[in-house]
C-alpha cells in the first residue's frame, strides 16, 4: 500500500521535473549562464571585441565607488521609479474606477485609455520628442495658450527626466487600469450597496473599500512597475540619449554605453551585478513593508 | 601603442570557456553550398549628416555590382557612426567582421587595438593613392606610418548662415572672429517677450564636442596627444568660457541635437548654425532662403578637426575577399565618384583631381558654398585619436553640456574631464602594454 503510495509519488514528481525542464533548460542558458559570466567578468577586464580578459579582481567595483556618473545615474533611476510607478498607479486606479461604471459606450474609452500600450516604445518616444519640440511643439503651443510659459522640456537639463516620466505615466497607466479593472469585478458589490446605504461618500469608499479589496493586484502592480521602470532603456535611447548633461541617464542606459560604446564589458558587468542587487534591495523592502499590508479577500 | 607596464599583477586567461556559447557560430549549416566565384562583401556605412545620404550611398553600390562581374557588395545601413561602430565591434567580437566599414577617423585607434584593420600601405603605394590623395585626409587614415584605409567622406565644421536673416538684421558678410560672431549673434536673436523666435547661433548638439575642437585650434591649441587629452589648459577654458557667455547672453541655444539643429536651421528658428560641411547640399537645397557657408571664425587663427572616416577592410578574412574589398574602396575612392558624392552631399572630395574635373569646376562656380570647407580644410587636423575615444567624447560632451545648464564652472567642469579621460585611457593602455 505504502510503496504503491511512494511510487505513484515519485512519478509525479518525475512528471513535475519533465514537465519543468524545457523551461529551466532556458533558464539555464539565458538567465543564469549569463549571470554567471557577468560576475565572473565583473572580476576582469574584458574589451568587446577582443577574446583576451585580464584578472582584475574588486577593480572594476572600486571605480565604481568613484565614479560619479554612476552615482548620479543611480539617482536618475531612483528618481524615476519613485515618480513613474506611484503616478501611474493613482493614475490607473482612478481610471479603473471611472471604466468600472456602465455607462454607454465604456468599450470604447477602454480602449482609447489602453491604445498607449499598443503603441511600440521607439515610436512612442519619436512621437514624443515631436509633441515637447520647443519651438513648434504642440504642448508648448498649448502651454502658450494657457498662459504658462514655454518650456525647453528634453533639451533642458531640469526638465528632461521629468518629460519622460510624463510620458511614461501616459504609456503605463493604462495597462495598469487594465489589470486593475479585472480586479475590480471581483469586488463584491454587496459592499457599496452597504456603504451607500450608510450614507459613505464616493472618496471613502474609494479609500476604505476598493482600495484594500484590490491591494493583492496594486501590490502585484507595483512590483510589475519597478521591473517595468529599472529596465527603462528604449525613451532614453531614441529620445535623449542619457543628455542632456546626464540628467536623463539611467542605469541600464549606462550600462549600454559602457559594454557596447565603450567596450568595456568588464566594468559594465559590475554595473549590471550593481543593478541586481539594487533592484533585488528595493523589491525586498517593497514586499516586507507593502507586501504585509496586502489584504486576501475571506482571510484573516 | 607600445608602452610597456611590466609590474602588473594580472593573470592571462584565455576567454574560451566563458566566450563559447558566445561565438557559437555555425557555418557548416549555413555557408550555401553553391559553387559559384562570386565574392560577397559586406560594408557598414552609418549616415552622419543631414540629408538623403542613404540612397545616394546604395544608389553608388548598386552601380559597383552592376559593373563588377564575380564581386557582390551587400550595403549595410548601420545607422550613426557609433551604432556602426557597434555593429563591427561586436562581429568581430564573434569573429566575422564585414569585409568593409565605415567609421569615424576617431576611431583607428580603437580598432587598432583590437587588431582588426588590414594595412593597405603596399596597395596604395603601388597605386596612385598617395599621389593623387590630400595628404591631410590620408593622414586620418594614418598610425606609425602605416595606412589602414581609404578617406573616403572627410569633412569639417562650418559655419552655416541664414543670408535673409543677416541682411533684416542689417549683417553684412559672414562674421569673422569670436568677437564679431557674438555680435552677430546677438543681433540675429528675436524674442518676443520671454518667448524665443529665433536663436543666433546653435552648435550642432551631438558633435559639439567637435566643433569645441575646433575652437580649441582656433585659440592655438591642439587639445590631445597620443595618449592624453589636455582640456585643462587655458586656451580650452577661455574656449568654454566663451561658449557660456554667448548662452549667458541669450544668444545662443544651450543644447541641440544632430538633426534637429539643421531642422532648426532649414526651419528659421536659428540663424547660424555650425554642422558638418557633408550637410551642405541637403541645407542648400532645402532651406527656403539663401544659405551661406563661412569657416568657422578665429581668435587667433583659422581652426579646424576633420571629422567624417576612411573606409577600412577586415583583417581576418580570406585574400580573395581582402582584394575584392581593396577593388571596391578603390572604386568608390575614384576620380569620378569621389566627385560625384562632393556634389551630392558636400563632404570633401578625396582626390586633387577630383576638384580639377571639369564638372566639378562648373560645379564650384556655380555653389563657391562648396569651396569654403575646402579652403577651411588648410587649417584642419585629424579629430581626437586618441585610445577610448568613445568615453573621452562623452566626457567632454557633459563637461561642455553641465557648463552651459549653468551647474558647474567651465574650468572645473573641464578639469574633471580630462581626469576621468586621462585615467580611461591609461586603463585602456595598460591592457595594450
Amino acid at each position: 500500500m505504502s510503496s504503491s503510495f511512494a511510487r505513484a509519488r515519485r512519478n509525479e514528481m518525475l512528471l513535475a521535473y519533465a514537465l519543468l525542464l524545457p523551461s529551466l533548460i532556458f533558464l539555464a542558458v539565458f538567465t543564469y549562464w549569463p549571470i554567471i559570466r557577468s560576475v565572473w567578468f565583473s572580476l576582469h577586464d574584458v574589451l568587446l571585441g577582443d577574446p583576451e580578459i585580464f584578472w582584475l579582481g574588486a577593480e572594476n567595483y572600486l571605480r565604481l565607488l568613484d565614479d560619479r556618473l554612476f552615482w548620479k545615474v543611480l539617482g536618475n533611476t531612483a528618481f524615476y521609479t519613485l515618480t513613474t510607478i506611484p503616478l501611474s498607479i493613482i493614475v490607473a486606479l482612478l481610471l479603473a474606477v471611472a471604466m468600472d461604471s456602465k455607462l454607454r459606450g465604456m468599450a470604447i474609452y477602454r480602449s482609447a485609455f489602453f491604445y498607449p500600450v499598443m503603441i511600440p516604445s521607439v515610436a512612442a518616444g519619436m512621437l514624443w520628442v515631436f509633441l515637447y519640440a520647443p519651438g513648434y511643439g504642440p504642448i508648448n503651443a498649448a502651454l502658450t495658450t494657457l498662459g504658462l510659459p514655454r518650456l525647453d522640456w528634453l533639451y533642458d537639463s531640469d526638465w528632461a527626466l521629468p518629460a519622460i516620466v510624463i510620458m511614461s505615466i501616459w504609456k503605463y497607466s493604462g495597462y495598469f487600469m487594465l489589470i486593475l479593472l479585472a480586479a475590480l469585478k471581483l469586488v463584491p458589490s454587496d459592499l457599496y450597496e452597504a456603504a451607500r446605504l450608510d450614507g459613505v461618500s464616493g472618496w471613502h469608499r474609494l479609500i476604505h473599500i476598493t482600495v484594500p479589496l484590490v491591494s493583492p493586484t496594486l501590490y502585484f502592480v507595483i512590483i510589475i512597475g519597478t521591473l517595468h521602470s529599472y529596465q527603462i532603456f528604449d525613451y532614453v535611447y531614441v529620445m535623449t540619449q542619457g543628455g542632456p548633461a546626464d540628467s536623463t541617464n539611467v542605469l541600464t542606459y549606462y550600462i549600454y554605453q559602457n559594454g557596447f560604446q565603450y567596450q568595456d564589458i568588464g566594468y559594465a558587468s559590475a554595473l549590471a551585478n550593481a543593478l541586481l542587487i539594487a533592484v533585488l534591495g528595493f523589491i525586498g523592502l517593497v514586499s516586507v513593508t507593502l507586501g504585509r499590508r496586502v489584504h486576501y479577500l475571506g482571510e484573516r | 601603442m607600445k608602452s610597456t607596464k611590466p609590474n602588473m599583477m594580472r593573470r592571462r586567461l584565455l576567454a574560451t570557456g566563458l566566450a563559447a556559447p558566445f561565438v557559437s557560430a555555425m557555418p557548416g549549416i549555413l555557408t550555401p553550398a553553391r559553387a559559384n566565384d562570386t565574392v560577397k562583401l559586406q560594408f557598414m556605412y552609418p549616415v552622419g549628416v543631414s540629408g538623403d545620404i542613404n540612397t545616394i550611398i546604395s544608389n553608388m553600390i548598386a552601380e559597383f555590382n552592376a559593373t563588377h562581374d564575380g564581386v557582390e557588395v551587400e550595403a549595410i545601413y548601420a545607422g550613426s557612426y557609433d551604432n556602426t561602430e557597434q555593429k563591427v565591434i561586436t562581429s568581430l567580437g564573434v569573429g566575422e567582421p564585414p569585409a568593409l566599414w565605415l567609421p569615424i577617423n576617431s576611431s583607428l585607434q580603437t580598432f587598432l587595438g583590437l587588431d582588426a584593420l588590414e594595412d593597405i600601405t603596399e596597395q596604395a603605394k603601388a597605386d596612385d593613392i598617395y599621389d593623387d590623395f590630400i595628404g591631410g585626409f590620408l593622414d586620418t587614415a594614418v598610425s606609425d606610418g602605416r595606412l589602414y584605409g581609404l578617406s573616403y567622406q572627410p569633412s569639417t565644421p562650418v559655419l552655416y548662415y541664414n543670408k535673409d536673416a543677416f541682411a533684416e538684421a542689417g549683417l553684412g558678410d559672414a562674421p569673422v572672429t569670436w568677437d564679431e560672431l557674438m555680435t552677430a549673434a546677438q543681433a540675429l536673436t528675436i524674442r518676443d517677450g520671454d518667448a524665443l523666435k529665433r536663436w543666433g547661433l546653435t552648435i550642432g548638439g551631438g558633435w559639439h564636442d567637435w566643433m569645441f575642437e575646433g575652437y580649441c585650434r582656433q585659440n592655438g591649441l591642439v587639445p590631445w596627444e597620443a595618449d592624453k587629452v589636455l582640456w585643462d589648459r587655458p586656451e580650452a577654458i577661455e574656449a568654454l568660457e566663451f561658449w557660456k557667455k554667448m548662452v549667458d547672453a541669450g544668444c545662443m541655444a544651450p543644447a541641440s541635437t544632430w538633426q534637429g539643429s539643421a531642422n532648426d536651421f532649414m526651419a528659421g528658428s536659428t540663424a547660424m548654425l555650425y554642422h558638418s560641411t557633408g550637410s551642405l547640399t541637403n541645407l542648400r537645397t532645402s532651406s527656403p532662403f539663401e544659405v551661406g557657408v563661412a569657416f568657422m571664425p578665429k581668435r587667433k587663427q583659422f581652426g579646424a578637426s576633420q571629422g567624417g572616416g576612411p573606409i577600412m577592410i577586415a583583417k581576418n578574412q580570406s585574400d580573395a575577399k581582402k582584394e575584392a574589398a581593396w577593388t571596391f574602396a578603390r572604386w568608390m575612392t575614384n576620380t569620378e565618384n569621389q566627385a560625384a558624392w562632393s556634389r551630392a552631399t558636400g563632404y570633401l572630395a578625396v582626390r586633387k583631381s577630383s576638384w580639377q574635373q571639369p564638372e566639378m569646376q562648373q560645379y564650384l562656380a556655380e555653389v563657391p558654398q562648396a569651396e569654403v570647407a575646402m579652403k577651411q580644410a588648410e587649417y584642419s587636423g585629424a579629430f581626437l585619436q586618441v585610445p577610448a575615444y568613445s568615453r573621452a567624447r562623452d566626457n567632454l560632451k557633459s563637461a561642455i553640456d553641465r557648463t552651459l545648464a549653468g551647474e558647474i564652472a567651465p574650468e572645473a567642469a573641464l578639469t574633471t574631464a580630462t581626469a576621468d579621460t586621462n585615467r580611461e585611457i591609461q586603463r585602456v593602455q595598460r591592457r595594450q602594454g
